[in-house]
């Protein structure tokens, strides 16, 4: 029985030791050499767009001190040392040089709505400007037929080298017909296939692309599933959340500018840099979790001091993500900002584990306090060896999520 | 003759299949072929775990969802004679919270959805207004995005906000932080002015007259002229009949069939899946073709949405819509000022609410029981969200959802017809002199896939 505040300490204070932040310094003198040289290469391509980052800098009047300390932010949140800056900076410069096509399933458009609010010197100039966002239903001004064509040119276009951005679960049951798209009816199996296929990788964005999300909640009547289940044969980043972290979405794309890789992942296929360490490690609550001073219930003297959420169902030292540093709302605010502790959603069967009425003593979950990465890790896998991770540890990832992650380890 | 168009950027995709006679839509249908099945999805859980799914039925109208989920479950505790006390200051917060919301969807739905659409109809190049680099939907993009930051403030985060519970809500936001939501709110007032309407704040607000129209600068006075010169004070125009199921400090509750009646029993609604697939593939035939249900008052279709809200309003409030509503009926240009004049006003009556939250009281007072501990019990809940009436019923049996039933806006607007009339998006097609003219009308309801299917 863990009910003393005690036996609870000793599981969540543990190290949670699942990422190693400095990786010595011959590696990253490697990776600059190497970042270096893929910059240079890309810089002499033909850009996508003919859109200069600096101009714009220049003519929308940002200030270049809060460009320069956006870039030092991401660069921490990569988890590369400072001397990476320059690079990251001039990343941004180029990711007109990748196309990205966005395609929507079975889902809510939130992870649309959060990518609108990026956290950049202003997402409008960075991302929609620069980036080369050949495809996204929701934003763009085609729509219909012209749509469908404008998918199929960029496809043809930029076959082989475009990021698939995937929104949405698949729904698999009565051969697909829970969701179609287009004016062929194409099943979104078929059309996420076809799409995968001309990729140069797919990027997973929201929990129901990544692990089925809300859709997939017992019964599961669509039969739905996430990207990880169907795609084969392709480097597979996952950005799970609900909605997604806009900051994490930029991260995999600079990553990939900046390497020509994806990011070293974990089991679940989760960047590392974003996914490495539980909510718990960083909260700004944490010092009361130590303390145990806890919220009993809703509106009472802690709630009102701030105090730790744990007890009433907060998923925080289970579940691996970087809000608790990054936020919502370019760095407003996050869910335990208010009072009202983590659903646990970027974690794989949140939505039937993780709701209110279980504070965690009540809960059949436990939290993983050895961490699944360690398998991951085993393999001695670096950052520049990503794309081949994303390949080889895929069929892992799928045995893991299947078996639900309510065996965490003791 | 017969044609097949799709209309997207509307979170989702619509099917829209036209007959032509004589160069004019005859007939349509309006087909929405995504399913996620939130209502299945429901059964068997914890009560509270709603407060978790409905929010994330939607993107843009999360809120909506949570504050009807939370007021549905509190409703179980009226009708069990144990009424949940809610403080002042938890209400407020509440409301704060949906029209923040409503605020930011507007102004997205205007420059994301229907300007796009509308400039095309005159020049191939949107200039200023073309999506992800025209400067106007930049500045558009990163005033919905400030104003939401209010949201968040309150909320924790945006989209998918989950701060609601039964007894009140979870946040407690200081007075900076209520300050801070007053200046978003401040700058989507500027960017009203400024962009929006091209007249001072005070000024648009006193507009009661049709004269008024020849008042406004800016993109509505842009979209004025694209709209006349196209027919669309004319074209659009539905079956005329209005409903709106809730109450706030800006809305009231009611409906319009020929006059306006300010009561409304819920008990006339009626939800019919006659076009709508089923779940079960064998009994899908030739006359199922579309994931939506359709839903109707007293055995007709009414309008749901700001057009409605402002026309069903009391008093002397909204004037201007409803001098424009009696020269120019519910014709798509009527639709899409409605909406964007409920921004103004929303801006308006948000700053009040949020000057009245007095950070002394209590944000949540805890109810007697659980809801787990609940034998039998339901609850019903009305809510106007973006796209107009909101209506959630639950059913508890021994402490679990045993049903849980969501009739969206969209459910209202785009549903298919019955055997007495056409739907109301449908009616308001047919008529139309060409496809790009239909899907204008189309967006004028402000479509939502993902609602309308849930």
């Amino acid at each position: 029985m863990i009910d003393s505040a005690e036996m609870v300490k000793k599981v969540f204070t543990q190290k949670s030791g699942r990422i190693e932040t400095n990786k010595g310094e011959a590696f990253y003198n490697t990776l600059f050499n190497q970042a270096k040289s893929r910059l240079k290469t890309l810089r002499a391509q033909e850009p996508l767009k003919e859109i200069d980052l600096i101009d714009i800098i220049d003519s929308e009047g940002i200030n270049r001190r809060d460009f320069m300390k956006w870039v030092s932010a991401t660069t921490a949140t990569l988890m590369l040392p400072p001397m990476f800056a320059p690079l990251v900076a001039e990343a941004t410069e180029l990711m007109n040089r990748v196309p990205v096509i966005w395609i929507e399933l079975q889902d809510c458009a939130g992870n649309s709505e959060a990518l609108l609010r990026s956290a950049a010197p202003t997402v409008d100039d960075l991302l929609f400007d620069v980036l080369s966002l050949e495809y996204q239903e929701t934003l763009q001004a085609a729509a219909g037929h012209d749509a469908d064509k404008q998918l199929e040119e960029a496809v043809e276009h930029f076959k082989g080298q475009y990021l698939l951005f995937v929104e949405g679960a698949i729904p698999m049951a009565n051969n697909g017909q829970f969701g179609t798209i287009g004016a062929s009816g194409e099943t979104f199996h078929d059309h996420l296939i076809r799409m995968a296929n001309d990729s140069a990788a797919v990027v997973a964005v929201g929990t129901c692309a990544t692990f089925g999300g809300i859709p997939a909640a017992a019964p599961n009547p669509t039969g739905a599933v996430g990207v990880m289940d169907l795609v084969k044969g392709k480097p597979i980043v996952n950005i799970p959340a609900c909605p997604a972290n806009p900051a994490n979405m930029v991260g995999v794309i600079l990553h990939y500018v900046l390497t020509g890789q994806i990011p070293e992942l974990d089991s679940l296929l989760r960047p590392k840099f974003a996914f490495g360490y539980r909510i718990h490690d960083n909260c700004e609550r944490r010092a009361h979790f130590d303390a145990g001073e806890f919220v009993e219930e809703w509106g009472d003297e802690g709630a009102k001091n701030n105090f730790c959420l744990y007890k009433v169902g907060c998923k925080g030292p289970m579940t691996f993500n970087n809000c608790s540093i990054v936020r919502y709302n370019e760095g407003t605010n996050w869910p335990i900002g208010v009072g009202r502790g983590c659903i646990g959603c970027s974690e794989p069967d949140f939505w039937d584990k993780y709701a209110y009425e279980r504070p965690m003593a009540d809960a059949n979950i436990k939290a993983p306090t050895g961490g699944v990465e360690k398998t991951v890790d085993e393999f001695g896998l670096g950052l520049l060896t990503a794309t081949t991770v994303g390949i080889g540890v895929h069929a892992i990832a799928s045995a893991v999520a299947g078996k639900k992650s309510d065996e965490g380890e003791e | 003759m017969k044609t097949i168009d799709l209309v997207e950027r509307i979170e989702g995709e619509a099917k829209l299949s036209c007959s032509w006679k004589n160069g004019v839509i005859c007939d349509a249908s309006i087909d929405f072929l995504n399913f996620r099945g939130f209502e299945y999805i429901l059964k068997g859980k914890s009560p509270l775990d709603a407060l978790v799914y409905t929010p994330r039925i939607c993107g843009i109208c999360g809120q909506a969802h949570l504050k009807a989920s939370v007021e549905a479950l509190e409703d179980i505790y009226k009708n069990l004679n144990e009424p949940l006390t809610l403080t002042p200051k938890s209400l407020l917060l509440r409301e704060i919270g949906l029209n923040i919301e409503i605020i930011d969807s507007h102004i997205k739905w205007f420059y994301m959805f229907i300007m796009p659409d509308i400039v095309k109809l005159q020049n191939s190049d949107l200039g200023i207004y073309t999506p992800l680099k025209g400067s106007r939907w930049l500045e558009a993009s990163k005033t919905a995005s400030e104003t939401i930051k209010g949201l968040a403030l309150i909320g924790g985060q945006w989209p998918h906000t989950s701060y609601m519970i039964p007894g009140g809500v979870m946040s407690d936001p200081t007075l900076l932080e209520l300050t801070s939501i007053q200046n978003y709110m401040d700058y989507a007032i500027r960017f009203f002015e400024n962009s929006i309407s091209g007249v001072d704040f005070d000024t648009y607000l006193s507009f009661s007259n049709i004269k008024d129209l020849d008042l406004l600068k800016g993109d509505l006075e842009y979209f004025k002229n694209i709209a006349i010169t196209n027919s669309l004070q004319k074209l659009g125009t539905s079956h005329d009949r209005f409903i709106s199921l809730a109450s706030s400090s800006l809305f009231d509750e009611g409906i319009i069939r020929q006059r306006t009646a300010y009561k409304i029993d819920l008990g006339k609604i009626k939800e019919s899946s006659e076009h709508t697939f089923s779940l079960n593939k064998e009994e899908n035939n030739s006359s199922k073709t579309t994931w939506s249900k359709s839903v109707s008052y007293n055995n007709s279709f009414f309008e749901t949405g700001p057009l409605s809200r402002a026309l069903i309003s009391k008093e002397s409030n909204r004037k201007f819509i409803k001098e424009l509503h009696k020269q120019y009926n519910d014709s798509a240009m009527v639709r899409v000022l409605a909406r964007m004049d409920e921004l103004a006003h929303l801006l308006e009556s948000t700053k009040n609410l949020i000057s009245k939250v007095d950070i002394s009281e209590e944000s949540f007072i805890k109810p007697k029981y659980s809801l787990k501990d609940i034998e039998n019990g339901q609850g019903k809940a009305v809510v106007e969200a973006c796209r107009g009436s909101l209506y959630h019923n639950v059913i508890i049996q021994n402490g679990k959802i045993k049903n849980y039933d969501v009739i969206t806006p969209t459910v209202w607007n785009l549903g298919p017809k019955n055997k007495n009339e056409n739907g109301v998006a449908q009616e308001a097609i047919i008529g139309s002199p060409n496809i790009e003219i239909a899907k204008i009308i189309l967006r004028s309801f402000d479509v939502c896939s993902v609602c309308t299917t849930h």
